[in-house]
C-alpha cells in the first residue's frame, strides 16, 4: 500500500525521482522525538567531530548538495549509537524517554530515570551529559541535589 | 426535626455535572493522544518533530527508537504525481 497519507493506492509507492547511482545510500534513523530527546547529549558527547563537521560544511554553504557527505556520516553515527542504547541500557533508555512522553518532554521533570540512564551510560559505554555553556563554577542543572524547578509532587 | 436534605440536591447536582465533565474532558484528551497527557507549548520544533513521528509511526504521539526508519520514510514526507499503478 502506498505509504502517504490519504492515498488510496494498493501498490507499494515507487520513488519517480531517485537519488543518483552514485550517491551512497543511508539507512535513515528510525527514533522519534522522545527517544531522540532521550538522547541528544550523549549523541553530542559520541558523535561531536561529525556533527561539527556537517555544521562547518553548512555554514560555508546552504545548498543540499553540499554536505550531502556529512550529512550521512551523521546518520550513521546517530544510529550507531541508538544501537548502542539499546543493546547496553534499553530499561533505562525506555524509562526515560516514556517519562518524557507523559511530561510534555521536559528535562527537569524526569530526573530520576535520567540519574539511572546516565549512570548506566557512563558504566558501559563511558559517555556523560555534559551542558555546554555552564558557567564555571557552578553545578549543572541536571545534577543539582535540591533545584529550583521540579514537579509539584514528589 | 426532619434534616432539609432536598437544598443538599443542588450541591451534590453541581459536584456530579462538574465530575463528569471533568473526567470526560480527561478521557477525550488521554484518547486522543494514546493514554499520555496532551503536549502543550508547542513551538515550530516540536511541531516539525510530531509530523516527522507521525511519518514514523502513523501517529503524531507515536513513539519508537529503532535505529533504522521503515521502507519508505525517505519518500514520506511529499507527495509526488503517482501514476496509476
Amino acid at each position: 500500500m502506498s505509504l502517504q497519507s490519504g492515498s488510496q493506492s494498493t501498490k507499494p509507492l515507487v520513488d519517480p525521482t531517485p537519488m543518483p547511482a552514485d550517491v551512497p545510500k543511508v539507512a535513515e534513523l528510525g527514533a522519534t522525538s522522545g527517544p531522540l530527546k532521550s538522547a541528544a547529549f550523549f549523541i553530542g558527547a559520541y558523535c561531536k567531530d561529525y556533527n561539527d563537521d556537517f555544521m562547518l560544511c553548512k555554514n560555508e554553504s546552504r545548498d543540499p548538495a553540499h554536505c550531502l557527505k556529512e550529512g550521512r556520516r551523521v546518520t550513521r553515527c546517530a544510529t550507531d549509537l541508538i544501537t548502542k542504547m539499546r543493546e547496553n541500557c534499553l530499561a533505562q533508555f525506555d524509562a526515560h524517554w516514556n517519562c518524557l512522553e507523559r511530561n510534555n518532554h521536559e528535562y527537569y521533570l524526569c530526573r530520576k530515570p535520567e540519574r539511572t540512564l546516565n549512570a548506566c551510560m557512563f558504566e558501559k559505554l563511558g559517555l556523560t551529559k555534559t551542558i555546554p555553556g555552564t558557567p564555571e563554577g557552578q553545578t549543572p542543572v541536571h545534577e543539582l541535589k535540591s533545584p529550583l524547578f521540579k514537579a509539584i509532587q514528589k | 426535626m426532619p434534616v432539609p436534605w432536598e437544598a443538599l440536591i443542588p450541591f451534590g447536582l453541581l459536584t456530579v455535572m462538574f465530575g463528569a465533565a471533568g473526567t470526560l474532558l480527561n478521557a477525550s484528551t488521554k484518547g486522543q493522544n494514546q493514554g499520555k497527557p496532551p503536549r502543550y507549548h508547542i513551538d515550530r520544533w516540536d511541531e516539525m518533530m510530531m509530523k516527522r513521528d507521525e511519518q514514523l509511526t502513523g501517529h503524531p504521539r507515536g513513539q519508537t527508537s529503532d535505529p533504522v526508519a521503515p521502507p519508505g520514510f525517505e519518500t514520506r514526507s511529499t507527495w509526488y504525481g503517482e501514476r496509476a499503478p
